[in-house]
């Protein structure tokens, strides 16, 4: 029966969960969000979010566009404070036990722990060995050995350097589309942040710059902590651990993501995974 | 069951012909579109018609400049120069003299003619005192004193005079020196003063025959054969009229060996100068002087090898205009047109502008465009752009009556005096005209600089901030440089607008047609200057239509166009060739 009614949903007709090495294994928490509130001006965006990130894994935030999961990525690095009258009215985020929001903390120190990488590939107008250095050279890095180190760890780590290795000194956009994405996150990670997240990293890639850039966040799940926003519920489900489903402002379902697309809990998760609305 | 053949339905016509209201054969549509072509191309045609009429009055210049020389050279006038040149020279020298003499004179006597007049002024306020209180008391006061204070005031005007004639005296010995040194050169001018009569008079000659020429050919063209044949004609012989000129050269040679004969003889009893700090400048008087020997077989050979038939190179005119250091009109000698001078002017006043606007204007957009609240944005922006409506006459006028005393002012005060050139007594100089500019060139610079920083992705700047760049190394590392090629094209259009206005500097420059003495470093910036818009405005009405000094004109005209031609051109090729890479 239990193994039945799993292959009988819509969802698993769609899609093939695979398993993964960390299946099984015990996960700690890092990010602990607790009854948050978050408004742009006067309009509430997200509602009482409750959600448990865990270490070293990649968490997907899924959900139909306006659903909030953006703005909480936003606000894991407190990217929200650039926007003119947005603001907390209730609860917190906390990252290792460290409210993020307090006083205390400095949001410059925070984003360059929680990197970020954005929709659409934004290399600076640098080349590439300059687009994988900003985060060093701003924090007043100048010892060239060691930035060349950091550029091949980097571009390694990005699955780039083979192809970039011969032309670090031109033009970060005379890449392509797939090429400037993955060049971002080499920039995110030579910063070595404990936590990389990702909005929509794929949506303007094709599906072969986007298999690799999947491919990578597997690599990156060894040493970073990956929370991704995605469309791509396929996406979601081959990439990440655990699956968050955001519907207007609020979180609808949490568990792993093996659990979401076979045998989820909500009949609006199923209607969303199984694309019969969103 | 066969069908039976259908009869296909009779066709009707397609394409339905209306009638449509025609105007000179063209339908309303179409002569709407006519004006709005003919619109959009009379703006072609106007700038070609413009471009063809500056060239076209701008190039006839050369031919009459070539006259022009030429005529400088059949008259004798280059040959005269030749002397005169010698006697300049040392004319300049003997002002050097007396430049080693005025700073002789202060050095010596500075000091103690400031302390002489410390006491002067504390006995004069000490009898002023006494008389003002005699005044308000009556007799009351004491005799004695005030006749001790009116002794203590006449003993500090004697020290002053003492300490004056005392430094007098030890210089006597040096005013001796160039007392003489100042005469060597007597003889030289006295001979250039007659030439110079001789050569004006061929020249005057060789101008009034020409009007007679013109006025006969007026009066051919008009039919009036017995008026033209009662004009008078005498072709000048320039060899014959030449030949007193030429005939003096054995004369001049001898005297200006005697003259270097003289000079020598004075330099070689260099008088001590009471003031060792000055030992440098006699020095230097020296070797100028050496130099100044060294050029008299130049000049011999010059003279004697002088031919008023050598033909003039047609690019003399053209280089005499372009790198001529004299612009001279209705001069009694000879008119120069050399841009030079209008140039230098024109880049100094703009360099200034610049200097100062770009700052202003730059930093002005930074603020404006990253830091400022939505409040401030509203209240600069406009405030900004408002200046660029102020007409620049107006801002011309501001300039004479305040801001040119104002910074006279400001020079004047003795805490500033470090500043090179400071104090200046000129109200209107170029620093005055610069600071005008620049304020027209702010509100160009700044709203095209914003432009350009409004035109940085937004993704840059959140990149930056989410790899934990702080907003000023955001905005240093990422928003000016992607935005460098707005910003230094928006000063170059700043100083294409300084460039080329024309009242300010024509209110405020000062007008002198000099090149400023740059010997002076920084303090040529406070001298006057004359400008090329300036000086189109100012002489254009003066002149006389298709004269020589209407077509020099003409030719700056042309200069500023192609100044102004290069910095657009340069403009729009650095955006461009930027724009790719941001976008």
């Amino acid at each position: 029966m239990e193994t039945s009614s799993a292959s009988s949903t819509p969802a698993s007709r769609a899609f093939q969960v695979p398993s993964r090495a960390t299946d099984g294994q015990k996960a700690q928490t890092l990010i602990e969000i607790e009854n948050f509130d978050f408004y742009y001006g006067a309009k509430q965006a997200l509602f009482d979010i409750n959600l448990k990130l865990d270490d070293k894994r990649v968490t997907a935030f899924i959900g139909p566009s306006g659903c909030g999961k953006s703005t909480l990525l936003r606000c894991l690095n407190r990217m929200n404070d650039l926007i003119d009258g947005t603001s907390i009215k209730r609860g917190g985020i906390k990252i290792r036990g460290v409210d993020v929001n307090a006083r205390d903390v400095d949001s410059i120190e925070l984003r360059k722990r929680v990197g970020m990488v954005f929709q659409k590939s934004n290399p600076f107008p640098k080349s590439i060995y300059e687009n994988v250095i900003y985060g060093l050279r701003i924090q007043g890095e100048t010892n060239k050995a060691k930035l060349d180190a950091v550029v091949e760890k980097s571009l390694r780590g990005a699955a780039l350097w083979d192809e970039v290795k011969d032309r670090l000194h031109e033009s970060g956009l005379g890449l392509s589309g797939g090429q400037q994405q993955r060049l971002c996150i080499a920039r995110t990670i030579a910063v070595s942040p404990e936590i990389i997240l990702m909005d929509e990293p794929c949506s303007a890639l094709d599906p072969i710059a986007t298999a690799k850039v999947e491919e990578l966040i597997h690599e990156l799940k060894k040493e970073f902590t990956i929370i991704i926003v995605t469309h791509s519920m396929q996406q979601a489900a081959r990439c990440s651990d655990k699956t968050a489903f955001f519907y207007m402002g609020k979180l609808i379902e949490y568990a792993d993501t093996r659990t979401i697309f076979m045998n989820p809990g909500n009949p609006q998760t199923e209607a969303y995974v199984s694309g019969r609305f969103g | 069951m066969p069908t039976e053949p259908v009869s296909p339905p009779p066709q009707k016509p397609f394409l339905i012909e209306k009638k449509r209201t025609r105007f000179l054969g063209l339908t309303l549509d179409e002569t709407i579109r006519a004006f709005f072509g003919g619109n959009a191309f009379t703006a072609v045609v106007v700038l070609a018609l413009i471009t063809i009429f500056l060239f076209r009055e701008g190039s006839a210049f050369f031919g009459q400049n070539r006259e022009s020389i030429t005529l400088y050279r059949q008259a004798g006038l280059e040959y005269v120069d030749y002397m005169r040149t010698q006697q300049e020279e040392h004319t300049a020298l003997t002002r050097y003299l007396f430049d080693i003499r005025l700073r002789a004179v202060k050095h010596m006597t500075e000091a103690p003619l400031g302390g002489a007049q410390k006491e002067k002024d504390a006995a004069s306020k000490e009898l002023w005192e006494l008389e003002h209180n005699a005044l308000a008391s009556g007799p009351a006061v004491d005799p004695e004193k005030l006749a001790s204070a009116k002794a203590r005031v006449a003993a500090a005007e004697a020290a002053s005079a003492k300490i004056l004639a005392d430094a007098n005296a030890k210089l006597a010995a040096f005013d001796d020196f160039a007392g003489r040194y100042s005469d060597t050169i007597e003889p030289v001018r006295g001979l250039v003063s007659e030439l110079t009569d001789v050569a004006v008079a061929i020249k005057e000659k060789y101008t009034i025959n020409e009007d007679a020429k013109r006025e006969r050919a007026q009066y051919l063209a008009a039919g009036m054969t017995a008026e033209a044949d009662a004009v008078k004609i005498t072709e000048v012989d320039f060899k014959a009229e030449l030949a007193p000129l030429v005939g003096i050269t054995p004369i001049y040679v001898e005297t200006a060996n005697g003259v270097a004969a003289a000079i020598k003889e004075v330099a070689s009893t260099p008088p001590t100068l009471p003031v060792p700090a000055l030992e440098e400048r006699m020095k230097r008087f020296q070797a100028l002087n050496a130099q100044y020997l060294a050029s008299f077989p130049e000049t011999q050979r010059k003279l004697e090898t002088w031919d008023y038939q050598k033909p003039v190179p047609a690019i003399d005119t053209f280089t005499g205009f372009i790198f001529g250091k004299q612009w001279l009109t209705a001069s009694f000698w000879q008119d120069w047109y050399g841009v030079v001078p209008l140039f230098v002017g024109s880049l100094m006043v703009s360099v200034i502008a610049l200097f100062l606007a770009v700052p202003l204007g730059v930093g002005a957009a930074i603020y404006i465009n990253q830091f400022a609240s939505a409040k401030e944005q509203k209240l600069v922006k406009p405030a900004i752009e408002f200046i660029s409506a102020i007409p620049s006459v107006v801002l011309g006028f501001f300039g004479i009556a305040v801001l040119g005393q104002a910074l006279r002012a400001l020079s004047q005060v003795e805490a500033l005096s470090w500043i090179p050139g400071f104090p200046f007594s000129e109200r209107l100089n170029a620093l005055t005209a610069g600071c005008l500019l620049a304020l027209i060139a702010v509100p160009t610079i700044f709203t095209l600089a914003e432009d350009a920083l409004n035109n940085v992705p937004r993704s840059f700047k959140e990149a930056s901030f989410a790899l934990g760049a702080s907003r000023m190394q955001t905005i240093l590392r990422i928003i000016v440089p992607a935005s460098l090629s707005g910003i230094v094209s928006a000063v170059l259009l700043g100083l294409g607008r300084v460039i080329g206005e024309t009242m300010v500097v024509l209110l405020c420059a000062g007008n002198r047609i000099a090149i400023p003495d740059f010997t002076e470093g920084f303090a040529a910036f406070v001298q006057p200057v004359h400008t090329m818009t300036g000086i189109i405005a100012q002489e254009m009405g003066e002149v006389e239509r298709g004269g020589i000094h209407y077509r020099a004109l003409f030719m700056v005209g042309l200069v500023l166009f192609f100044i102004a031609l290069l910095i657009n051109f340069l403009a729009q090729k650095i955006v461009r060739k930027y724009r790719v890479s941001i976008g």
